[in-house]
């Protein structure tokens, strides 16, 4: 168990041809001792290279990674204390379970072979693996496999554990029970850990906190939660959260903002916030409100043009003008397509963000400050 | 074959079902013969199937027929008396006892000094490859070129005069040697040679083979905590088992019926004395001594020795459904 610091840490690729391409850049996150930390970002953002360079599979091109304050970009990666899931499992395919197991025990300890044994045989049982113990990898599932690859570095008992994307290779059904299963192994471990995924349910359930990477710079580490609510940027909030958050673009007009097609009304704390920039307005669907009757400040007739029936809920697709967007509604109401209903933007719920950077201007209020939305 | 014969029993099964089941059958039987699957695929696999059985094992059993006459010189062959008298002398020839300890040494010391080297050679290409940048190429070319080329290449390298080879070890004040002239040596400079041209061929399936490994491997297990030596020891060499045993069964076979390499490197069917195999000696008695019986009962217990060196890797392939 560690407190794992990563400071100002860049990858530059070199090509072929000698062009650079950072893949990492300046990347600074502090994570503590037993913490959960996901990394997520769309592919290509230098989530996994990032992992890599911790494990040490990666040279770091500048900045330092240290583990309990001691700076390790120097030290192979076999002894770094260190276990990995990779996405592939990478089991070695001659060697049984029991095998595969121990492997990391022997090369990297100077334990005898009893207490291999009994290591090996107790983390098989809290995996559910034990009576798989005598049978090679091309015997077994892909979710027998991703149990074993688990074991093959629970059973190391590292400093940090690593994992890159372990779950994609599965169907959904066993995903979220494995999803349930490692935070409860994890929990119960308290080992640190880096998970890297692209699935942003993954990162909002699993994480304690969540790094979120795009074009190897750093957007926001944050709790979920806090990521969802309070983003400290559009790429963050458009993201995290599924279907994702609606964006309009907007000019501040006075005491509102003009956009194509809609104008919305803003009270003066948030107008105080911005100036004559362009803008875009931020919405969650689940946000947009279907109301009976017009009339209110941030109320509009938009038309329906998708119904997407999920069962509990209803994804709406909607047009106002030329703007699209998308509403979730309860799924109990009735929507039919081409009909017209009035949808409220309720103002505590909207965030806005610079148009230029990117940068949010302003994030929804929350009543009392609790983590939850509003009602 | 095998495979032949299932298919001829399950067609007769077949018919034999329908005529049983009474259907009336409207055709005529010439007709429902040539419509038969086996009929009408037989002009693809009837000739290549006649030219093995007549060129191949009907040659081995021909062969073999002769090896129990007494032929001789000129004229036909009297198969009116078979023997095994050939074989008596076979075992009694010291000639032939010299030449199966050589095609044993051969044998083992150029399939094992090839495997080493070929894997080797693999590895250090696979890394290049994998983890830079490499090219192959150049280690194959040995295996392209023709064994009279190569052992004509050889015959001046180890020249006793002016070879590259004695010009080379003069260097560090040893030699000259009489490479290919010495009974003590000889066999070893043509080993050197076999394994020069080999190499490159084990290293091609062995790269194969690592290439088919993928990295992750590679990294699990250093991530695991192994040395690069460890590594290779317990993860990547024990995954290339099947190259080893099919490029060995090459090696093994090619070794047992070395005869073109040594015929071009000695210029003729005498090898110099200590370096005299079983097919050298094979091809001696019967086109230079025309001691046709004899050279055949030769060739029968090399023919014996090739199946005794590929039976294991046959039933292997079998257990495995691979045949």
């Amino acid at each position: 168990m560690a407190h794992t610091k990563l400071d100002t840490v860049t990858k530059v690729f070199t090509e072929d041809d000698g062009s650079e391409i950072i893949a990492v850049d300046e990347v600074s996150i502090d994570i503590d001792d037993g913490e959960f930390l996901v990394l997520v970002g769309p592919s290509g953002c230098g989530k996994s290279t990032t992992l890599r360079m911790i494990a040490g599979l990666e040279s770091i091109t500048s900045g330092t990674i240290s583990l309990d304050d001691r700076v390790i970009n120097n030290i192979p990666a076999k002894d770094r204390d260190i276990a990995m899931v990779f996405q592939s499992y990478a089991l070695y395919p001659h060697m049984t379970v029991r095998e595969n197991m121990s492997f990391g025990l022997e090369e990297s300890t100077d334990m005898g072979d009893d207490e291999i044994r009994t290591r090996v045989e107790e983390t098989a049982e809290m995996m559910g693996i034990e009576r798989l113990l005598e049978r090679k990898p091309g015997e077994l599932s892909g979710g027998q496999q991703q149990r074993v690859a688990l074991g093959r570095s629970i059973v190391r008992d590292p400093a940090v554990f690593l994992m890159d994307e372990p779950l994609s290779n599965l169907d959904a059904k066993l995903r979220s029970s494995m999803r349930t299963e490692l935070q409860r192994i994890q929990d119960e471990l308290g080992v640190t850990t880096v998970y890297v995924t692209h699935d942003q349910t993954e990162a909002m359930t699993m994480g304690d906190r969540i790094a979120i990477l795009d074009g190897g710079v750093l957007q926001q580490v944050a709790t979920p939660l806090e990521c969802y609510h309070r983003p400290e940027n559009q790429f963050v909030a458009g993201f995290i959260g599924d279907p994702s958050m609606n964006f309009f673009d907007m000019r501040l007009e006075g005491e509102r903002l003009a956009g194509e097609g809609f104008e919305y009304p803003l009270s003066s704390d948030i107008t105080g916030k911005l100036d004559d920039s362009p803008v875009v307005l931020g919405i969650r669907p689940e946000d947009i409100e279907l109301i009976d009757g017009t009339g209110g400040d941030h109320e509009y007739a938009a038309e329906v043009l998708v119904v997407e029936p999920m069962g509990n809920e209803n994804n709406v697709h909607l047009r106002i003008g030329d703007t699209r967007f998308i509403a979730t509604v309860n799924g109990m109401r009735r929507i039919t397509e081409g009909e017209t209903v009035t949808i409220r933007l309720p103002e505590k719920a909207i965030h806005v963000f610079d148009r230029e950077t990117g940068e949010a201007l302003h994030n929804r209020r929350l009543d009392e400050e609790l983590a939850e939305p509003p009602v | 074959m095998k495979r032949v014969l299932a298919f001829l029993r399950r067609r007769r099964d077949e018919s034999r079902a329908r005529t049983d089941g009474g259907s009336t059958e409207s055709r005529s039987t010439a007709r429902r013969w040539l419509d038969n699957d086996f009929v009408r695929s037989a002009p693809f696999w009837g000739p290549p199937f006649l030219l093995m059985g007549f060129f191949v094992y009907a040659a081995i059993g021909w062969n073999f027929l002769l090896s129990l006459t007494d032929y001789t010189g000129f004229g036909g062959a009297d198969y009116s008396s078979l023997d095994f008298e050939n074989y008596r002398r076979l075992f009694e020839d010291p000639a032939i006892w010299e030449a199966t300890r050589n095609t044993f040494v051969l044998l083992v010391v150029f399939t094992i000094t090839c495997l080493l080297i070929g894997l080797g050679l693999a590895i250090l290409l696979d890394r290049q490859v994998r983890f830079g940048r490499g090219f192959r190429t150049i280690y194959l070319l040995p295996f392209a070129l023709s064994f009279i080329v190569t052992a004509q290449f050889w015959r001046w390298m180890y020249n006793v005069n002016d070879g590259i080879v004695n010009q080379f070890v003069g260097i560090f004040g040893i030699g000259p040697y009489n490479w290919l002239g010495n009974p003590q040596i000889v066999l070893g400079a043509v080993i050197f040679a076999l394994v020069w041209q080999f190499s490159g061929y084990t290293m091609v399936i062995y790269l194969a083979a690592l290439r088919s490994i993928p990295t992750d491997q590679y990294e699990a297990s250093r991530v695991d905590g192994a040395s690069t030596l460890r590594m290779y020891r317990r993860v990547i060499i024990p995954q290339l088992r099947p190259a080893m045993v099919s490029a060995s069964v090459t090696l093994v076979l090619f070794a047992l019926k070395a005869f073109d390499f040594l015929y071009a490197v000695f210029g003729g069917y005498r090898p110099r004395q200590g370096a005299d195999i079983l097919a050298t000696k094979m091809v001696r008695e019967a086109f230079g001594q025309s001691q046709w019986a004899y050279g055949s009962a030769i060739a029968i217990a090399l023919f014996v020795l090739s199946l005794a060196v590929i039976a294991p890797y046959l039933y292997n392939q079998y257990t495995r459904g691979n045949l």
